[in-house]
């Protein structure tokens, strides 16, 4: 079996089903994905790591007809905004062929995003729930 | 803070020249701005050039083609704002009275390397990783405008008609055909709901701009262009940005320059604005406040952003159209509203046009609206 290689680090873990890594502002409350170093809204530098729900709602997508960084068309892509109250770019899986729309529920996958070499590079995704 | 003006403008020829390197380029803009000002190439005192691709001292290596060498050089790097970044920094030395006159130069020689014919992504940047590519970004804000504003596929197209048609009335433009609103629909699909034909090309080019202080451009002529307003600003943390079809960067930005300028957007006579994806065009005619948020389509539809419309936004066939060499452009959008103000834009002329803006938009960054926003208001 090939070895699985997070695409970036500190980003997700893969155990309950999969989930993304943000960070808490312990003054405001305002939540970050990815994590930031400093509070961006107060400025306050105490942020605790956060699980994010795994699902969320799709605000926009498009479906890209030519090749993207590791990807070959079609790429689905497009932003999750998560309850939290944080929007997510990622790229995303259709179901049984239907259409993507805007509006509709989302869940959180970690899968396979490419290959390099003779490693697995995972990463995060969205599919319709 | 003193007065400048715009006292030459060049453009290099814009297309596909892969034989041709940013240097010649840039030295035929460079010489049409020098011979139009009427200045010598001794008279320049400092030079800012733009460019994105394959940077190193550019600006020096246009320059010695033309005569300028041992001054005051500073190449800049902004996205597509470039050109507007360089525009401003030679603004800023002539307002501020450190030189008297100088040259910005945009650049870019996209077709002699491996990014000919690829689409355009953000280099090490999480999203661009992810898949987010250029008209990508474009085509997710489209989607939104499809939802929230009433935009359709034909309003889309309608922009890229429109801006093909005023292409060609400008010999310089990269491509001189007119579509029809079927045939854009029809061409390739790009990122959805973005066909090709919506897309702006890749174009080598070069575009200069002489700028100098007052008291040195009455010397040549009696009645200056001016630049009344300058303002560039960095995009802010997106998670700010509710609804990615309304842009606090381009709204901030404009509204420094309109306050700077001591104008609104009913006193403005003409637009050249960033239109690298067409249904970016409709956000920025609200971005700039030419309508109200969500009014763009029907501002479009209503034709008065056509020439001979209210307000002719991209008479020179945008980037669209005449073609975008990337950090070209922030500096070409000026020259066209001059020339527009001068009077002698030929065919494509906005007549009677007394005030231009010029925008430009740059980058993008994962985090980020986007990367940079560059906007100039001449007058004469």
């Amino acid at each position: 079996m090939k070895e699985r290689v997070p695409f970036q680090k500190g980003l997700f873990k893969e155990d309950q089903g999969g989930r993304l890594l943000g960070n808490k502002c312990s003054l405001c409350g305002r939540v970050y994905f990815p994590k930031a170093r400093l509070c961006r809204e107060c400025g306050h530098d105490e942020l605790s790591e956060i699980e994010l729900s795994r699902q969320g709602t799709l605000y926009t997508y498009t479906i890209g007809r030519m090749p993207a960084s590791h990807f070959k068309p079609p790429c689905f892509v497009g932003y999750v905004d998560l309850p939290e109250g944080v929007r997510v770019f990622a790229p995303l899986e259709i179901k049984d062929g239907n259409p993507l729309q805007v509006g509709q529920s989302m869940e959180l996958v970690i899968s396979e995003l490419w290959e390099r070499e003779d490693k697995e590079i995972i990463g995060y995704k969205f599919k319709p729930v | 803070m003193r007065e400048v003006a715009v006292l030459g403008i060049g453009q290099s020829m814009f297309g596909k020249f892969p034989e041709r390197g940013a240097a010649s380029l840039g030295a035929e803009a460079a010489s049409a701005a020098l011979k139009d000002a009427g200045v010598k190439p001794r008279d320049i005192q400092v030079a800012y050039t733009s460019r994105w691709i394959n940077v190193g001292t550019t600006c020096q290596k246009i320059l010695k083609e033309v005569g300028v060498t041992f001054i005051e050089m500073i190449n800049v790097e902004n996205a597509c704002a470039g050109g507007a970044t360089a525009v401003r920094g030679l603004w800023k030395d002539i307002a501020f009275g450190l030189y008297d006159l100088g040259i910005a130069i945009g650049v870019e020689s996209i077709n002699s390397t491996s990014m000919a014919g690829q689409v355009i992504a953000p280099d090490e940047d999480l999203e661009g990783e992810l898949g987010l590519t250029y008209p990508g970004m474009f085509a997710l804000i489209a989607r939104r405008q499809m939802a929230e504003c009433g935009a359709t596929r034909e309003d889309f197209a309608r922009i890229s008609v429109k801006n093909h048609h005023h292409g060609c009335l400008n010999p310089m433009a990269q491509y001189q055909r007119e579509f029809t609103v079927e045939e854009v629909l029809n061409s390739r699909m790009i990122s959805d709901p973005i066909t090709l034909l919506q897309c702006c090309p890749q174009t080598d080019g070069a575009a200069a701009v002489v700028l100098c202080s007052m008291d040195v451009a009455r010397k040549h002529t009696t009645n200056p262009v001016k630049i009344i307003g300058s303002a560039l600003k960095s995009g802010d943390y997106a998670y700010k940005q509710k609804e990615i079809w309304i842009s606090p960067l381009g709204a901030e930005t404009v509204k420094m320059a309109y306050e700077m300028a001591g104008v609104g957007p009913k006193d403005i006579d003409l637009v050249e604005l960033h239109d690298a994806f067409a249904p970016e065009e409709i956000l920025r005619y609200e971005d700039l406040g030419l309508c109200q948020h969500g009014e763009g389509v029907e501002l479009l539809r209503s034709g008065a952003t056509e020439l001979g419309g209210r307000i002719p936004v991209n008479p020179s066939g945008g980037l669209l159209s005449l073609g975008h060499p990337l950090s070209a452009s922030g500096v070409r959008v000026v020259a066209e509203i001059a020339l527009h103000l001068r009077g002698h834009a030929g065919k494509r002329q906005v007549e009677g046009a007394r005030v231009g803006l010029a925008h430009m938009l740059g980058g993008s960054v994962a985090g980020l609206e986007a990367g940079a926003c560059g906007i100039h208001i001449l007058a004469r």
